[in-house]
């Protein structure tokens, strides 16, 4: 045998533990998802093929429509608030706070990360509780009444995506704050001795060279709020009425609560679909002119 | 460069300072309102004792945290000793070995993580009851094998230079030994901090040990924790106690390994 085979040999033999868990844990259940999607699978009977009937159905579903508009409701106030509050915290702390209470800031803003989402949410439980909740107490002693924000149609959705916005904050701060220290320092000396104020040195230096972590960043966050559940289902188990139910808390019922595996895999199907269209939005609107900067750190998520 | 104070230097300042507070007081809060008897009804900071761990005794000894304790170490040790070599073992062979189609394969296994755990979730639901796995440390530990370790690890790896290995293998050095005693030792680091993201996934896991562990006395810290609230009256002193017990674990593997935590995240931010 050839060296080069031989090589190849160990190489499949490395890889193979790898690929055998991947299987049965990630692409084998893919597969049987999408199969399942096309049948009618109560919990307990067997399978049965009913073609696109399961999607018919979820086009009419009306809890649907409101868990759509819920996941995009809360994608749009936590991805564009988490990313730019990590993004603006990493660029000044990076430029003007490279000292002991720069780093202190940063260690603070990372340990909700380490923080379990149930945790989480029982701690915020509390904290929105409307009576005695410290919260309302802070409220009420500067004279404004006590709420009921997680009772409230208008403000729970909003409650439970300041959570979220409080958990993510240091985690994407770690990231802006590597790809700051790495732009090269000598760009931004160039740009001071021409006289360019932070503001400027900000928007046009760091920013356009930030783009494909900052590509990144908008990517997992999308990802991480279409897939909203612990939070959810701690906080208000998809109430008060449909006004926090979220497209993965639709699919958790349905296939575990109702244990409808069929109609589940449909919707859960139907999610896969709507993050790649907007991964395929993204990379248009991150992808335009020339520069082929975001290809760089698609390595990591395709 | 001279750094001079400024007033957008000290709103900068003020801003970031305030955010960090905002970040830890809800801990903060979380940990002393565990010394309380508060339910729903009578919730206020004058109920604070800090000698009274009733709560704490309660939920080790009347609520399975003990054995919640139990279980989630067993499950965090075994996901990180299989993650790690697993990780490490496909890392090497995609990196260094010349396999046809590696890539490709590389590809297929980075595109998994685009797929939301749902998708996933359902059908490995079905598998691993028709397996009879259920219930067993196995259907929480197996699936914690992914894409992002084998992904971290192979950042390392290709600093680990080819003439190291191939000197090895003129001295005679088998292929097991090489990969031990020569390429394993070099990527530490990463192997450390691959820990570090194992345990904390392993650790604070909820909706799969929700759906797969159905017998109480398979419970994970996590799950106990989450079946303190009741629907109506909820002793939110033992929940705060439950949440800190919980807690604690991540925030001390935090506190004395901070720099991996970062390194691991900051890897897959800027070097990918």
């Amino acid at each position: 045998m050839t060296r080069q085979k031989k090589q190849a040999i160990y190489g499949a033999v490395y890889i193979l533990p790898s690929f055998l868990l991947m299987a049965f844990f990630t692409f084998i259940p893919i597969f049987m998802t999408m199969y399942f999607s096309f049948t009618k699978y109560n919990l307990g009977q067997p399978a049965a093929w009913i073609g696109l009937e399961n999607y018919e159905k979820l086009i009419s579903n009306s809890y649907l429509h409101q868990a759509l508009l819920n996941t995009v409701h809360y994608v749009a106030v936590t991805v564009p608030l988490q990313t730019i509050l990590s993004l603006v915290i990493a660029a000044f702390l990076s430029s003007r706070l490279r000292n002991r209470l720069g780093d202190l800031i940063r260690s603070m803003l990372f340990i909700p990360v380490v923080a379990s989402l149930v945790a989480s949410a029982s701690v915020w439980n509390v904290i929105y509780e409307t009576n005695g909740g410290i919260l309302n107490q802070l409220l009420e002693a500067v004279g404004i009444p006590g709420f009921n924000w997680l009772g409230r149609k208008s403000t729970a959705l909003n409650c439970v995506a300041a959570v979220a916005v409080w958990k993510n904050v240091g985690y994407f701060l770690v990231i802006f704050y590597a790809g700051i220290m790495n732009i090269s320092t000598d760009v931004n000396e160039a740009a001071l001795v021409d006289g360019a104020t932070p503001l400027q040195r900000f928007w046009y230096i760091t920013l356009p060279i930030l783009k494909p972590i900052t590509y990144m960043v908008v990517t997992l966050g999308i990802i991480w709020s279409f897939q909203v559940f612990d939070l959810v289902y701690k906080m208000t188990a998809g109430g008060p009425g449909r006004s926090t139910y979220t497209v993965a808390y639709l699919i958790y019922s349905y296939a575990f609560k109702d244990r409808r595996i069929g109609y589940a895999a449909a919707l859960a199907v139907c999610l896969l679909i709507v993050i790649l269209i907007i991964h395929g939005l993204q990379n248009l609107v991150f992808n335009d002119k020339d520069d082929d900067e975001p290809r760089k750190s698609r390595r990591l998520l395709v | 460069m001279k750094k001079r104070v400024t007033p957008g230097f000290v709103i900068g300042v003020f801003f970031c300072s305030l955010f960090a507070i905002l970040c830890v007081l809800p801990l903060i809060y979380m940990v002393l309102m565990s010394f309380t008897q508060a339910t729903t009804l009578k919730l206020h900071f004058s109920q604070i004792n800090l000698l009274d761990f009733y709560n704490y005794w309660f939920a080790l000894t009347k609520r399975g945290f003990a054995e919640g304790f139990k279980n989630s170490i067993i499950v965090v040790i075994g996901s990180c000793l299989l993650v790690d070599i697993v990780s490490a073992m496909a890392a090497y062979g995609f990196e260094k070995k010349p396999l046809p189609g590696k890539e490709k394969l590389f590809q297929v296994y980075l595109a998994t993580m685009m797929v939301p755990g749902q998708v996933v979730l359902i059908s490995m639901f079905v598998l691993v009851n028709r397996v009879g796995m259920s219930n067993t440390y196995s259907a929480l530990i197996l699936p914690m094998v992914g894409a992002f370790g084998i992904f971290l690890m192979r950042q390392f790896m290709q600093a680990v230079p080819n003439e190291l290995i191939e000197a090895a293998e003129i001295d005679g050095s088998g292929e097991v030994r090489t990969f031990v005693t020569i390429v394993l030792p070099l990527v530490q680091p990463a192997l450390i901090t691959l820990t570090v993201f194992t345990f904390t996934g392993a650790w604070n896991n909820f909706l799969w040990p929700l759906i797969i562990m159905t017998r109480s006395n398979m419970y994970t810290l996590i799950l106990n924790m989450s079946m303190l609230s009741g629907r109506n009256d909820t002793n939110y002193g033992l929940v705060m106690a439950g949440a800190t017990l919980t807690f604690i674990f991540p925030f001390v593997l935090y506190i004395f390994l901070q720099k991996q935590f970062v390194e691991g995240i900051a890897l897959g931010g800027v070097k990918g």
